[in-house]
């Protein structure tokens, strides 16, 4: 009975996504990536890592198939890196990287991509504002989308929304992680697992204007809603993880050390 | 030298070493020491026999009919040909100008003559009217009808010509026979030569020029059709497509695609061939138009026919490889990649950045226990640090003209310069300078970076401090 009453609160399109989770404490939705779907991520210029990990994370993670990243307009040279492609649950041997020369060539190529059947995610990666990207393009987007039931995500760093076709439109940023037990000796605590802030701008047919705390669960293999318990102090999640440095030491000693423990 | 059994046997020499009495053959102890200083490599029998095509190759130059011999002959039927080149001992001198090795020759009525004579006889006699002399070897019948021969008494070629062919065939063998008449001409021993492989290609002319890209696409897939069969029938997929437009008043347009998997699909070249127009810096300019459009497959590879599979799992892999060729002809090649992974400590240098378009199989990254980021800066970017000396993590840092108040921290990871890979080894001097002390942090709005100090306090230089990763 709990459960019906629990599936009468939520809209339709959320139930027909195949990652829908509800989470049994609190009645919201989480974030996420539809397939056949075209989404649109914003985040700021120097954050950039986040938007990413937001598009992998809840886009491509858990589909099989190639991930193909069209970049273009990048203002830094930053490589995506595999081993932390491969802690998100992507296989780094999964990635295509195309790198377009301008805006045209970008939404060219994602369109292409995304008329492609047989891949994960069509991720596109640009910064600043996107020329050429309208209501004609977006809507492109959403066709060829909904054709090979791909997500299209537009990752779009330091850029102003604009109007167009997308379903979603989010706003992710690095948000404070739970830092980890500190080893013995240590002056700070060592940083925690992936933490992100995210905002839907807009969610057709979803609680657009709600905000959440993403936090990566290393025991599932993804992101978690920790909405209101990023602050409660030292309660490590559930599934608590390892220190890293005792890890090592663990490592080094055989497991004799007391850190390790 | 090859292994021929249990014993390393010599299976070429030199002409030095056979100056010093080595012959094919001979164990390597006893080519040892006869010469100890001799210097051998591994016997190549496919580089051999690549060798020889390229010669049989060379060969036509001087007839359009030469047979290989493996593993080191060449037959040239030179009827016809010899006048051209003055004299047949000039267009032997040629041939051997040609190969650049040492060769022997020899001239015969037949080519199981002239394959005899060049093998077996002796250096005085390689003439035509030297066949009756050569030993009974020369048949190549092997070990044991050689010796019933010898042993008959009959040692030359000569002694069996006489002979009644009804006997020698009763008591040696039909081959015997056989092999003697091909030998003196009464039967024949036709070739197999050498053809050269047809070039894959197909050509359209008009009777009126055309100038419509469209039109010209749609001859091209036509002509894509045409070459499609004669793959086909070769079992080859083209692998680099030439379409020639020739317009006419001469000029001539190349646009040459290149697919990452054999393929002989007329519509998936089409669509390569279309991005390909649509992609040029400079448009076709069809000028009056084109009379003539040619199609050539310029690199071709094992291709053969396909059934498609009934769950389409196949078609999928298809689909994205085709999706690649199509982004490699619009971005050029060297913008689309994959990741490929690198043996190698350093961080930037663990991975590298490979031309998708190669497809080398599946790849295994090397799983880490130690975090790594998502986004990796390279080169590292500089940034100023006040940290706790010697190890300790950064307590502030400045990078690119913003302050960032380090909350969490962890660290150090070290990785120590590949000193293997350097000249001195680790004795080097650059050793302590290049050392990286990894540092995890998360400042105050929840960034997390990874950020290094190259190099250690106490040394000849001043540590300098890098971010070089962003983490999620």
């Amino acid at each position: 009975m709990e459960h019906n009453k629990n599936m009468r609160t939520v809209s339709a399109p959320i139930l027909s996504s195949p990652s829908w989770r509800l989470r049994p404490s609190a009645q919201r939705p989480m974030p996420v990536l539809t397939a056949g779907q075209v989404h649109e991520v914003h985040g700021q210029g120097d954050d950039r890592a986040a938007g990413l990990a937001f598009a992998l994370g809840l886009g491509a993670a858990n589909r099989d198939g190639p991930v193909l990243v069209v970049r273009a307009g990048l203002r830094q040279p930053l490589a995506l890196y595999g081993e932390g492609l491969a802690a998100l649950g992507i296989d780094p041997a999964r990635l295509v990287l195309a790198q377009a020369r301008d805006a045209a060539a970008l939404l060219r190529a994602g369109l292409e991509g995304a008329r492609c059947p047989g891949l994960a995610l069509v991720l596109l990666e640009s910064e600043g504002p996107l020329k050429g990207y309208d209501l004609t393009a977006s809507r492109r987007f959403v066709l060829a989308a909904e054709r090979t039931q791909t997500p299209v995500v537009l990752l779009r760093h330091a850029a102003r929304p604009q109007a167009s076709a997308a379903h979603t439109r989010w706003q992710v940023s690095s948000a404070p992680s739970q830092p980890l037990e500190a080893p013995p000796g240590a002056q700070v605590r060592p940083p925690g697992l992936p933490a992100l802030a995210v905002e839907a701008l807009r969610w057709r047919g979803g609680p657009a204007g709600q905000t959440w705390h993403l936090q990566w669960d290393e025991q599932h293999g993804g992101f978690r809603d920790a909405t209101g318990t990023s602050d409660s102090g030292s309660a490590a999640p559930s599934g608590a993880v390892v220190s890293l440095a005792a890890l090592r030491t663990g490592a080094a000693t055989g497991g004799s050390s007391p850190a390790a423990a | 030298m090859a292994r021929s059994g249990q014993a390393l046997r010599l299976a070429a020499v030199e002409r030095d070493a056979a100056r010093h009495g080595l012959a094919p053959g001979m164990t390597l102890a006893d080519a040892r020491a006869r010469c100890p200083d001799l210097v051998t490599l591994p016997h190549d029998p496919a580089g051999d026999a690549a060798l020889l095509n390229t010669l049989a190759g060379a060969m036509h130059a001087l007839t359009p009919s030469v047979t290989p011999d493996p593993p080191d002959g060449l037959l040239l039927d030179i009827s016809g040909c010899a006048h051209l080149f003055g004299s047949e001992a000039r267009m032997a001198s040629q041939a051997a100008e040609i190969a650049g090795l040492s060769t022997l020759h020899a001239l015969a009525g037949n080519p199981a003559a002239a394959r005899a004579l060049v093998r077996h006889g002796t250096p005085a006699q390689r003439r035509a009217e030297d066949v009756a002399a050569l030993p009974v070897v020369a048949l190549d019948l092997g070990e044991q009808a050689t010796t019933a021969l010898r042993r008959a008494g009959l040692k030359r070629l000569g002694d069996l010509v006489t002979r009644p062919a009804s006997a020698l065939a009763a008591r040696f063998g039909e081959s015997v026979v056989l092999r003697l008449r091909q030998m003196t001409g009464d039967v024949a021993a036709p070739l197999a030569p050498r053809v050269a492989e047809a070039p894959i290609a197909a050509e359209a002319h008009f009777a009126e020029p055309i100038a419509r890209t469209d039109d010209v696409l749609d001859v091209a897939e036509d002509l894509l059709r045409q070459v499609a069969m004669q793959m086909e029938q070769r079992r080859l997929g083209g692998r680099r497509f030439a379409l020639t437009l020739h317009r006419s008043d001469g000029a001539r347009r190349v646009l040459a695609v290149e697919t990452g998997q054999p393929t002989r699909d007329p519509p998936l070249v089409v669509r390569l061939l279309r991005e390909r127009i649509e992609s040029l810096a400079d448009p076709i300019d069809p000028g009056f138009g084109f009379d003539a459009i040619t199609l050539a497959v310029t690199r071709a590879e094992p291709l053969g026919a396909r059934q498609s599979r009934l769950d389409r799992a196949e078609d999928a892999q298809d689909t994205v490889q085709a999706l690649i060729d199509r982004l490699g002809v619009r971005l050029g090649q060297d913008a689309v990649l994959r990741l490929a992974p690198a043996d190698r400590h350093i961080p930037e240098r663990a991975q590298a950045w490979m031309p998708a378009m190669e497809r080398n199989g599946s790849v295994s990254f090397p799983s880490s226990a130690l975090p790594r980021p998502l986004l990796l800066f390279d080169p590292p970017q500089g940034i100023e640090v006040i940290a706790g000396v010697p190890d300790g993590p950064p307590l502030r840092l400045r990078w690119r003209g913003t302050v960032h108040e380090v909350v969490h921290a962890e660290g150090p990871e070290r990785i120590a310069p590949e000193w293997w890979r350097q000249r001195e080894g680790h004795r080097g001097t650059g050793a302590p300078r290049t050392t990286r002390d990894y540092y995890r942090i998360e400042d105050s709005r929840g960034r997390r970076l990874w950020v290094f100090r190259r190099g250690l306090y106490g040394g000849e230089t001043v540590p300098a401090w890098y971010v070089h990763g962003l983490f999620a």
